[in-house]
């Protein structure tokens, strides 16, 4: 899943409200002056209790999110098709055509620097990726539940032709 | 009209008068002329590598074209560079907050400096003329094959990296035997007794370390394994260089060279912290002391700026599944520390107090923003299923961006005024403030935005030559780069203008 346009807003709306606190906390400045001792009782309650909600937001994030981890959604696949790619400065060697609803892993190696196997969908929109790394081969699960042109674009630096190091394939 | 600045009474560079006071003048002025070198060349050298910056994003805008192995050999000089400026400022910094708190050989410094800026000069002569450019995380076995420069030219880069770490090490050493020469033991500078007996710690009458001392400790401790790895990773790939049948574990390769980037990357902030530490305080005109929750967050900083690393391996599936589990809940432990001690702290010291807003206090002030908002970016990065669809998207470039250029650099120009304002008795026009804020923060905003829409659009990170919507992301994005540098520039006007200024402050 594109997650990319959701973390854009989500960042927007946490930064903004951060900044708006930190200014607020400026602009207190120009308030009537207190004792520090008079602020530092209720900062250090509001401390303990700031430090518990990130302890459980942050536990709670982790918990959420291993469900989402991509690293053993290829082992689960055993039906899957498995398709090879060996990365090489600067092509991506790939099938022209791959299979609508059907559980594919790519099997993504390089044969010579580390890449980037990055597939964005039809609308350019980044699917999934994961690293092509010599001497070791990388599974990555996807499921193209659209069709259409699907383009590969490298993600790691390789080299001078790095921006230009992508592939394109029909989803049908 | 410049402003008369009524000194607070009670701290100087969070020491008591008395303590300063202990140095001979020659020795204090002998310090700050050491720091100011080093703050002064980490300055000179950012300003250098921001032109490069924006020229690279005037590349990607389609402004101007010089094609990509120029591209990728200022990538590579860009990103080390800016990484040697910050902590090049940073570690004078933090080496004079300590000289003001113990002994510490200049000559010892001196080499240390010296070396950092001979691995600086190999480092450009490996790029300009030279050519390499494999970015500065120079991924093994990049340097050595497609290669579009000579092999000298690895071995210049290698051995200036390893010239910095050696550097660096240095410093670290240095710094660690000082807080362990003035507190006893490294139990003492880690201020075990003050955490796990603190009723017999203070009714022994002692002291634990100041703030700023455990943001030493923790930039050596953390400083000496970095620099180890950037010499492990640095032989290990010269030896390829000169025997390529000496074969790498690429992975080994990788875990070693983020090792070493994330964590220096990361110790610049922290070791600004020590200015945080004293600069709020004083301008706020509040004490602020060690306790027991800042002492446990440095430790907790000390092991978590170490462990998060692990999230740069996230899209290396082959990497063992329990060290991505790592990173995750590491990077998120790593903001704990941070916003819940000495962001928060920060903010408590600043409420409701007589704060002088100056253009020091204001580049503090807005580092910590800064820091803050750009770690909002990095924990959202380091979610797993988000960095799904940000890994090497331009989205890595926006945060760090944020709080090295929103964080360390305030941190490190409201150090300079800071000082300035104290040599001269004075700060700056309401109008300048206005101007340089309005030209640097908004700027800087319109920068990084930048990177954070096109990451969040899937934009790959280092191509010379985007696909859309990046152009034209960058195109605005360029001109905030612009606007905030004019707005460094008059700011580099007004330090020059009080640093020429006759001394009639404390610090004269």
């Amino acid at each position: 899943m594109a997650r990319g346009p959701l973390v854009l807003p989500l960042f927007l709306v946490l930064a903004a409200l951060a900044i708006a606190v930190m200014i607020g906390i400026a602009l207190s400045t120009r308030a009537s002056t207190l004792e520090l001792s008079a602020v530092q009782g209720r900062a250090y309650a509001l401390r303990r209790w700031w430090l518990s909600a990130l302890v459980v937001v942050f536990a709670a994030l982790f918990a959420i999110t291993i469900p989402s981890f991509p690293y053993l959604k290829a082992a689960e696949l055993t039906t899957a098709k498995h398709v090879p790619v060996t990365a090489v400065q600067f092509a991506f060697p790939i099938p022209a055509v791959l299979p609508v609803n059907t559980p594919i892993v790519f099997d993504v190696t390089s044969k010579d620097v580390n890449h980037g196997f990055g597939i964005y969908d039809p609308e350019n929109r980044l699917l999934a990726q994961v690293q092509a790394m010599p001497d070791y081969v990388n599974h990555l699960a996807v499921n193209f539940t659209e069709p259409g042109k699907y383009t590969v674009r490298c993600m790691e630096f390789c080299g001078v032709g790095h921006a230009y190091m992508q592939a394109t394939f029909e989803v049908r | 009209m410049a402003q008369t600045i009524v000194h607070d009474t009670h701290a100087t560079h969070g020491l008591a008068h008395h303590e300063i006071e202990t140095l001979r003048p020659d020795d204090l002025r002998s310090a700050r002329r050491l720091m100011w070198i080093w703050v002064d060349t980490g300055l000179a050298i950012f300003a250098l590598m921001a032109i490069l910056g924006v020229t690279m994003r005037a590349e990607q805008a389609g402004w101007i074209s010089f094609g990509p192995d120029v591209f990728y050999s200022i990538l590579t000089l860009h990103g080390v560079g800016m990484i040697s400026a910050m902590a090049l400022a940073t570690m004078g910094g933090i080496w004079y907050m300590m000289r003001l708190e113990g002994p510490l050989d200049e000559r010892v410094a001196y080499w240390a400096y010296g070396f950092i800026m001979a691995g600086v000069a190999a480092v450009i002569l490996s790029v300009f003329p030279g050519k390499f450019g494999a970015a500065w995380t120079f991924l093994y076995p990049l340097p050595f094959i497609g290669a579009t420069w000579a092999p000298w030219a690895t071995g210049a880069f290698l051995i200036g990296m390893m010239l910095v770490s050696v550097g660096w090490s240095i410093w670290c050493v240095q710094l660690l035997g000082c807080i362990m020469q003035r507190h006893g033991s490294l139990r003492d500078a880690m201020g075990w007794d003050y955490i796990f007996h603190n009723r017999a710690f203070t009714e022994a009458g002692k002291q634990p370390p100041s703030a700023q001392s455990f943001a030493a400790m923790v930039a050596s401790i953390d400083g000496l394994l970095t620099g180890a790895a950037g010499m492990v990773i640095g032989v290990a790939l010269l030896a390829h260089l000169f025997n390529p049948s000496m074969q790498i574990d690429p992975l080994w390769a990788k875990n070693v060279t983020y090792f070493f980037g994330h964590a220096i990357a990361n110790l610049t902030i922290y070791m600004a912290c020590a200015w945080v530490y004293v600069g709020v305080p004083r301008y706020a005109g509040r004490s602020y002391h060690t306790s027991v929750p800042l002492a446990v967050a440095w430790w907790g900083t000390l092991i978590f700026v170490l462990l998060a690393y692990f999230h740069h391996l996230y899209m290396d599936f082959a990497q063992a599944q329990a060290l991505q589990y790592m990173g995750e809940a590491f990077s998120y432990m790593s903001a704990l520390p941070t916003v819940v001690v000495t962001i928060f702290s920060c903010l408590m010291l600043v409420y409701r107090s007589k704060m002088r807003w100056t253009l020091g206090s204001i580049f503090i002030y807005t580092g910590l923003i800064g820091w803050v908002v750009g770690g909002i970016g990095a924990l959202l990065d380091a979610s797993i299923p988000f960095n799904n669809n940000l890994h090497n998207t331009l989205w890595v470039p926006a945060h760090f961006h944020t709080y090295l250029l929103g964080g360390v650099l305030l941190f490190v120009l409201g150090f300079v005024f800071m000082m300035l304002e104290e040599r001269t008795g004075k700060s700056s026009a309401p109008a300048l403030r206005w101007l340089v804020g309005t030209l640097v923060f908004g700027g800087m905003a319109a920068f990084l935005l930048g990177f954070y829409v096109a990451g969040a659009a899937g934009v790959p990170r280092r191509y010379a030559i985007e696909p859309a919507p990046g152009p034209h992301v960058a195109s605005w994005a360029t001109v905030g780069a612009i606007v905030m540098l004019i707005g460094m520039a008059v700011a580099l006007v007004e330090g020059i203008r009080m640093a020429t200024r006759k001394p009639q402050g404390r610090l004269s």
